[in-house]
C-alpha cells in the first residue's frame, strides 16, 4: 500500500500497522537474519574457500605493514585508555592487548593505513572491516572457534557487504557521497561477528539494524589520515552491533526494507532477499567476482595509471637512446572523473596515495612505485615536483568511473618532439587478471617481515593455507606477535 | 527596476538596515533587457535610489553587491568557498570601494548574507573556508562571550538534561547500554554514570551511557530546527570534566561556555539545510549534529588549538549519521549515547594530532563532506567571536517536554486534554469509550510518528494516536501512560481503533509552524473539539522556572534523595559563579 506523500484535506486512511505506512519492501533484512544464522561450512565451495584464504593472507600482511604507520600508532595510542578482562591481541605487538572492540579498531585501522588493502566490485574493501572484528572476537569467546568457523564467519560478512553493494546501480561506480567500507564494512563486520557469536536469525537482523545507524562516512575524509579510522570503525562498531544484539538490544527490523533504513546512504536504494541458502538458489557472490589485490599502496585507480605509465616510459626509453626525463614536455593522463583522487600537488603521504598525477609521476620518474615511493622525503623531491607541474588531466567520455570499465592512459610529449601514449586496460592484480598465488604468498611476506620474525611470517601462511583443517583459530594470534626483535628494540626506545 | 520589491530587493534592504557600519553599501544586481547586470544601491533607509552602476554577468540571476569602502581585495576573492556562490571582486566600480558580489538564493536570512560577505571581504585569503571559521570560533571563544540570556537559557537546559538523564537511568535500554559497557570493559574509575552512584566508566563509555540515559525516554529538550541539543553535549562535557585533573578542573564558567559552544554548532549547522527545518525523514538530527556538537564541546574544554578544532569536527563527521528508520526502537537512545562517546573521542583524537579534511564543512563538488547528510546543503562561515558574533540560543530558545514522548506529541496531547476536559470537567475522571464515535487529528503529515496501534514504549512514544488517545481518556500524557499496563489498556485500544488522520495543507511537519486539532464525535452526533497552537513548554511558551524545576524534582527523585537533588538544583543555578566545576560533578557521584 502506498501513502501519497502530500496531505490533502481529505482523510487519509491508514488501515493497518505501521509496516504498511513504513515499508518499502518487506521481508528483505529478515532474509539476511535467516541466511547469517543458517548458513554452514558445507555450503563453502572450493572456489570460495580458495578466494577467501587469499583475502585473508593478504589482509594480514598488509595490517602488518600498516602497524608501523603513524596513524595506527595514534590510534593505538588512544586505544589503550581502555582495558578489559579478556582482551584480545594486536597485530605485530607482543606485548599489548586491548578490548576486542578496540583491537578490531587498531587493527582495522592497521589494515587500511596504507591503502594497501583489497578492493571489490561493486567498489568497496570488504576483508579489513570483517577479518579485525573476527580475530578480536574469536580470541575472547569461551568456545573456542575453530578455523573452519572462522572462514565460514568471514565469509558471510565478506556475502553480506557484497549484497548490499549491489542495492544500488550508483555504487557501481567510484563513490561520491559516502565512503563505502563505512557503509557496507560496518554491516559486514556485523554479520560476520554475528555468525560468529551464534545468534539467532532475529538477533542476527537486529545486528544489522544496529549496526545501520553506526554507518556512513562522508568521502571528504578520503586522503587523510581519518580514512584509515573508516575500517578500523567499521570492524569495531559491526562487533559492537552484534554483541548488543546478542544482549537483546533491538532495532528496526526492516531496516534494509526502507528507503528511510540503509536506503538513506543511497540515492537509488533498490533491495532484495537474499536467497534461501537452504534451496540450491544460493551462491556465493565471491565465486563469480572475486577481488583485487594491490601491487602498490594507493587507491585502486592509480594501479591503472602506474602500469601505463612505466609502459610509455618503457617506449620512450625504447625510441629514445639517451632518454632524459628533463626533456618531458608535457605528460597526458586519460582517466576517469573522480574528485577524489585527482590531486596535481599532494603535500602528504595519503593525499599521495590518492593523486593520479603523483602515481604517473613517480613512475615515470623512477621506473616502479613502491612502499618507499610514498615517503615524506620521496614527496617533496623537487624533480618530482617539477614533473607534476608538467601534468595534465583529461577525463574521455569513454572512460568510466568503474573499477570493472575503467582504463589509464599516459601520453608523454617531449621536447624533441617526440610523442608515445600507453594504455592500460586491465593491471595486474585486478580481478580479470589475479596475482598468482607465488606473488600474492611474496607480498606478504615482504609486507609481515617488516613487523614480524620468520618463524612468525612462516606461522601464518601455514595457518591461512590449512584454516579449514585448524583446531583453534586463536593459533593464528599466537604467530601475528611474534615480533622481530630488532624491531621490538626499535619500538621500546620510541624510535618509531 | 528602482520601485520593484523582488524578494532580492527586500532582503537587500534589512540587509542594508543592519549594516549600520558606513563603510559598507548594499546593491540589487539583477540582469537587464540586454541580458547585463544592473545594479541599484540600497541604502539604509530602505529606499531605493537609481542605479549606478552595470556589471556583466553570464549567469543572469539576481544578486546582492556589497560595497566596502577603503578595503583592496585581492582577486583571490573569486575563490569559491561554495562552489554555487561566486563571489568575484570588481575594482572597477568606484576607486576607493570594493565589492563582493554574491548570488541571492531565495533561502538564505539577510543576516547570513551579511556576515559572510563581509567576512570574505576581510579575509580574502584560500584558507577562510567555512571548516576554518568554525574551528577558529571553537578555539577563540571566551566565557565572556556568552550573555545573561544565553546563560540563563543554557543553565535550564543543563538541569533539564540531568533530570532526564537521572529518571532515564532506571529504563532497560540503559541497563544494556550499561551491561554492555561493563562487560566489554574492565572498571574504570573516572568517569560517573547517571543514577548509579557506585558504578565508574571511562570517559567514552560513561559519556554514551549517560547520552542513552538522556533519550531513552524521548524526555530531553528539542530545539528549532529540530533537535535533541542537550543530550549530545552534557555528558561528554561532564565525563570530560570528571577526567581532568583536580588540579586543573573547569570552573563553572568554563564548563558552561563549552556547553554552549556544543549546542551553538549543532544550531549553525541546522541552519546549512531548509529541509533540516522541517521534521527529519532520511537522518536523525541528532547523530548527524550531535557528534559534532560533542565535539566542538570538547575541543573548547580541551583548550585545542583552532586548527585542532577543525580536525575535531572532520573527525566527528565520520562518525555522524543515523538512518530515522531506528527511531521507535531501542536504538534511538544509542543514537544520543553515541553522538556524546563519539564527538568526546573525535576531540581526544584530534588533540593527539590525527588530522582529517580541512574541507569538511564546506562544498566540494564530487567529494562529499558533511553536506552527505543532506539534499540542499548551503554552508555558511561562523562569524568570530571578536567580529559581533551572537549566539543563536539568544534568539531561538529551546522547548522542554513536559512528558516522555516526540516533540510532536505535546500539540495532540493538548489539544486532546482540553477536549477530555469539556467531556468530564476538571479533575480526575475517565473518558468511556462508548461515548465516543469517532475521533479525527488533525496532525502534520510525518511517517515516522504516525502509529495507529504501537507495540511499544518506544512505538508509544512516536506515536499521534497513542498520545492524543492517552490524553483523552486520562486527561493528561504522564511518565506512567508508557508503562506497558497501561499501553495495552482495553479502553485505550478501543479508542484508538476510532482514530483517523488527517494532513491539512496548513499544517506543516515543523515545529515553529505546526498545530495539533482533535475533534471527537460523540455516539449522540455531538461534536467536540480541541486545538493546541502552542503548548506549554515550547519556546514561545516557555516553562516557568518553577515549572522546570518541578519537572527536575519529579526525574531526579525517581533516583535519587530529596537532599540531594535541592544541592544539584542549587549547583547549577550558580554554576557560572562556581570556581570548581566539582562541585557539580561531585553531586552527581
Amino acid at each position: 500500500m502506498n501513502i501519497p506523500q502530500s496531505g490533502g484535506s481529505g482523510e487519509q486512511k491508514v488501515t493497518g500497522g505501521q509496516s504498511e505506512v513504513f515499508i518499502k519492501s518487506t521481508g528483505i533484512t529478515e532474509s539476511f537474519g535467516a541466511a547469517i544464522h543458517a548458513l554452514g561450512a558445507s555450503q563453502l565451495t572450493d572456489g570460495v574457500i580458495n578466494r577467501s584464504k587469499r583475502m585473508m593472507l593478504d589482509t594480514l600482511g598488509v595490517g602488518l605493514l600498516g602497524t608501523r604507520t603513524a596513524v595506527f600508532n595514534k590510534a593505538l595510542k588512544y586505544s589503550q585508555l581502555f582495558t578489559s578482562e579478556r582482551s584480545s591481541s594486536i597485530w605485530g605487538r607482543s606485548e599489548i592487548t586491548l578490548p576486542p572492540c578496540y583491537a578490531a579498531l587498531v587493527n582495522g585501522i592497521a589494515v587500511h593505513s596504507m591503502d594497501f588493502d583489497d578492493t571489490w566490485h561493486p567498489a568497496t574493501h570488504p576483508s579489513g572491516a570483517v577479518l579485525p572484528a573476527l580475530l578480536a572476537l574469536a580470541e575472547t569467546l569461551p568456545s573456542r572457534p575453530s578455523g573452519l568457523d572462522l572462514l565460514l564467519a568471514f565469509n558471510v560478512g565478506i556475502e553480506v557487504q557484497g549484497r548490499l553493494m549491489r542495492f544500488s546501480r550508483e555504487a557501481y561506480n567510484i563513490p561520491e557521497r559516502f565512503h563505502p567500507p563505512s557503509v557496507v564494512g560496518v554491516m559486514g563486520s556485523a554479520a560476520a561477528s554475528a555468525k560468529l557469536l551464534g545468534l539467532s536469525p532475529s538477533q542476527c537482523s537486529h545486528a544489522l539494524a544496529i549496526a545501520a545507524s553506526s554507518a556512513g562516512a562522508p568521502l571528504a575524509n578520503a586522503a587523510t589520515q581519518t580514512k584509515p579510522f573508516h575500517i578500523g570503525n567499521a570492524a569495531r562498531r559491526g562487533l559492537e552491533a552484534a554483541r548488543l544484539a546478542q544482549m537483546g538490544l533491538e532495532g528496526n527490523p526492516s531496516m534494509l526494507d526502507m528507503d528511510v533504513g540503509l536506503g538513506v546512504y543511497y540515492n537509488d536504494y533498490s533491495p532484495s532477499t537474499m536467497p534461501d541458502c537452504a534451496s540450491g538458489a544460493f551462491r556465493w557472490i565471491l565465486e563469480d567476482q572475486d577481488v583485487a589485490f594491490k601491487r602498490i599502496p594507493a587507491h585502486l585507480a592509480m594501479h591503472w595509471l602506474v602500469d601505463a605509465a612505466l609502459a610509455a616510459r618503457g617506449k620512450l626509453q625504447e625510441a629514445a637512446w639517451h632518454f632524459d626525463l628533463s626533456q618531458i614536455q608535457r605528460v597526458t593522463l586519460r582517466v576517469p572523473p573522480s574528485k577524489y583522487i585527482n590531486c596535481p600537488f599532494p603535500t602528504t603521504e595519503h593525499q599521495a596515495r590518492h593523486s593520479f598525477q603523483f602515481n604517473a609521476c613517480s613512475a615515470l620518474l623512477d621506473g616502479k612505485v613502491t612502499v618507499a615511493s610514498f615517503d615524506p622525503a620521496q614527496i617533496n623531491r623537487p624533480a618530482l615536483k617539477e614533473l607534476l607541474s608538467k601534468v595534465e588531466v583529461k577525463t574521455p567520455a569513454d572512460n568510466h568511473p568503474s573499477f570493472d570499465k575503467m582504463y589509464g592512459e599516459v601520453q608523454i610529449e617531449t621536447a624533441r618532439g617526440e610523442n608515445c601514449t600507453a594504455r592500460c586496460n586491465t593491471f595486474y592484480g585486478h580481478w580479470r587478471k589475479p596475482l598468482s598465488q607465488e606473488d600474492l604468498v611474496e607480498k606478504f611476506i615482504v609486507n609481515a617481515s617488516s613487523v614480524l620474525c620468520t618463524e612468525g611470517v612462516e606461522g601464518v601462511i601455514d595457518v591461512i593455507e590449512n584454516i579449514e583443517k585448524v583446531t583453534e583459530c586463536s593459533v593464528l594470534d599466537s604467530y601475528l606477535r611474534m615480533t622481530s626483535n630488532t624491531l621490538e628494540q626499535v619500538y621500546s626506545t620510541g624510535m618509531i | 527596476m528602482s520601485n520593484s520589491r523582488t524578494p532580492e530587493t527586500i532582503r537587500a534592504q534589512e540587509y542594508a538596515a543592519k549594516a549600520t557600519a558606513s563603510k559598507i553599501k548594499v546593491a540589487v544586481m539583477a540582469p537587464n533587457t540586454k541580458g547585463m547586470m544592473q545594479g541599484t544601491i540600497v541604502d539604509s533607509s530602505c529606499t531605493i535610489t537609481s542605479p549606478k552602476s552595470r556589471i556583466a554577468n553570464e549567469g543572469g540571476a539576481a544578486q546582492m553587491v556589497v560595497f566596502t569602502e577603503g578595503e583592496q581585495p585581492s582577486h583571490q576573492l573569486a575563490y569559491t568557498a561554495n562552489q554555487d556562490e561566486i563571489f568575484t571582486c570588481e575594482n572597477v566600480l568606484y576607486s576607493n570601494w570594493s565589492v563582493a558580489i554574491k548570488t541571492i538564493r531565495p533561502a538564505q536570512a539577510a543576516r547570513e548574507v551579511h556576515q559572510s560577505a563581509v567576512k570574505i571581504l576581510k579575509h580574502p585569503a584560500l584558507e577562510d573556508t567555512v571548516t576554518a571559521s568554525f574551528g577558529q570560533f571553537i578555539s577563540e571563544i571566551k566565557p565572556q562571550h556568552l550573555s545573561p540570556v544565553v546563560l540563563q537559557r543554557s543553565k535550564r537546559m543543563v538541569l533539564d538534561s540531568i533530570g532526564v538523564g537521572l529518571i532515564g537511568s532506571t529504563t532497560d535500554v540503559f541497563d544494556l547500554a550499561l551491561q554492555h559497557c561493563q562487560h566489554m570493559y574492565a572498571p574504570d574509575f573516572i568517569s560517573s554514570v547517571y543514577g548509579r552512584s557506585n558504578v565508574r566508566l571511562s570517559p567514552t563509555l560513561a559519556a554514551f551511557v549517560n547520552g542513552v540515559a538522556t533519550h531513552s525516554m524521548d524526555f530531553d529538550d528539542t530545539w528549532h530546527p529540530a533537535t535533541h541539543p542537550s543530550g549530545a553535549v552534557l555528558p561528554a562535557v561532564l565525563a570530560l570534566s570528571d577526567m581532568m585533573p583536580a588540579s586543573r578542573k573547569p570552573s563553572g564558567l568554563d564548563f558552561l561556555l563549552a556547553f554552549n559552544v556544543g549546542i551553538e554548532i549543532q544550531g549553525r549547522l541546522m541552519r546549512f539545510s531548509n529541509e533540516a527545518h522541517n521534521i527529519p525523514k532520511r537522518f536523525h538530527p541528532p547523530t548527524v549534529v550531535g557528534p559534532m556538537g560533542s565535539a566542538a564541546a570538547c575541543a573548547r574544554l580541551l583548550s585545542l588549538d583552532s586548527s585542532q578544532c577543525s580536525h575535531a569536527l572532520a573527525i566527528a563527521a565520520s562518525l555522524a549519521g543515523a538512518p530515522m528508520a531506528n527511531a521507535a526502537t531501542q536504538s534511538k537512545p544509542l543514537h544520543i549515547g553515541n553522538a556524546s562517546r563519539l564527538g568526546l573521542e573525535a576531540a581526544l583524537l584530534a588533540s593527539r594530532g590525527l588530522e582529517a579534511s580541512p574541507l569538511v564543512l564546506d562544498v566540494v563538488a564530487g567529494v562529499a563532506g558533511f553536506s552527505a547528510f543532506y539534499e540542499d546543503y548551503r554552508p555558511q562561515p561562523l562569524v568570530s567571536p571578536h567580529d559581533g558574533h551572537a549566539f543563536l540560543l539568544e534568539e531561538q530558545d529551546m522547548g522542554f517536554k513536559r512528558f516522555p514522548a516526540h516533540l510532536g506529541m505535546h500539540w495532540v496531547a493538548d489539544a486532546a486534554a482540553s477536549v477530555h476536559k469539556l467531556l468530564v470537567g476538571v479533575g480526575p475522571g475517565k473518558v468511556s469509550p462508548d461515548q465516543v464515535q469517532d475521533i479525527l487529528l488533525r496532525v502534520p503529515l510525518s511517517k515516522y510518528i504516525n502509529r495507529p496501534f504501537p507495540e511499544s514504549e518506544h512505538e508509544a512514544r512516536h506515536s499521534f494516536q497513542f498520545n492524543a488517545c492517552s490524553a483523552l481518556l486520562d486527561g493528561e500524557v504522564t511518565v506512567q501512560s508508557f508503562t506497558p499496563g497501561a499501553i495495552s489498556r482495553p479502553e485505550l485500544h478501543a479508542l484508538l481503533s476510532r482514530v483517523r488522520l488527517e494532513h491539512p495543507h496548513d499544517n506543516p511537519a515543523n515545529f515553529n509552524l505546526m498545530y495539533g486539532e482533535v475533534q471527537v464525535t460523540l455516539v449522540g452526533g455531538d461534536i467536540l473539539k480541541g486545538r493546541c497552537e502552542t503548548f506549554y513548554g515550547h519556546w514561545r511558551n516557555p516553562l516557568t522556572n518553577e515549572s522546570l524545576r518541578k519537572k527536575f524534582r519529579n526525574n531526579a527523585e525517581v533516583v535519587l534523595p530529596s537532599a540531594k537533588v535541592e544541592q544539584l538544583i542549587e549547583a547549577v543555578d550558580v554554576l557560572d559563579r562556581l570556581d570548581d566545576c566539582q562541585d557539580l560533578l561531585s553531586q552527581l557521584q
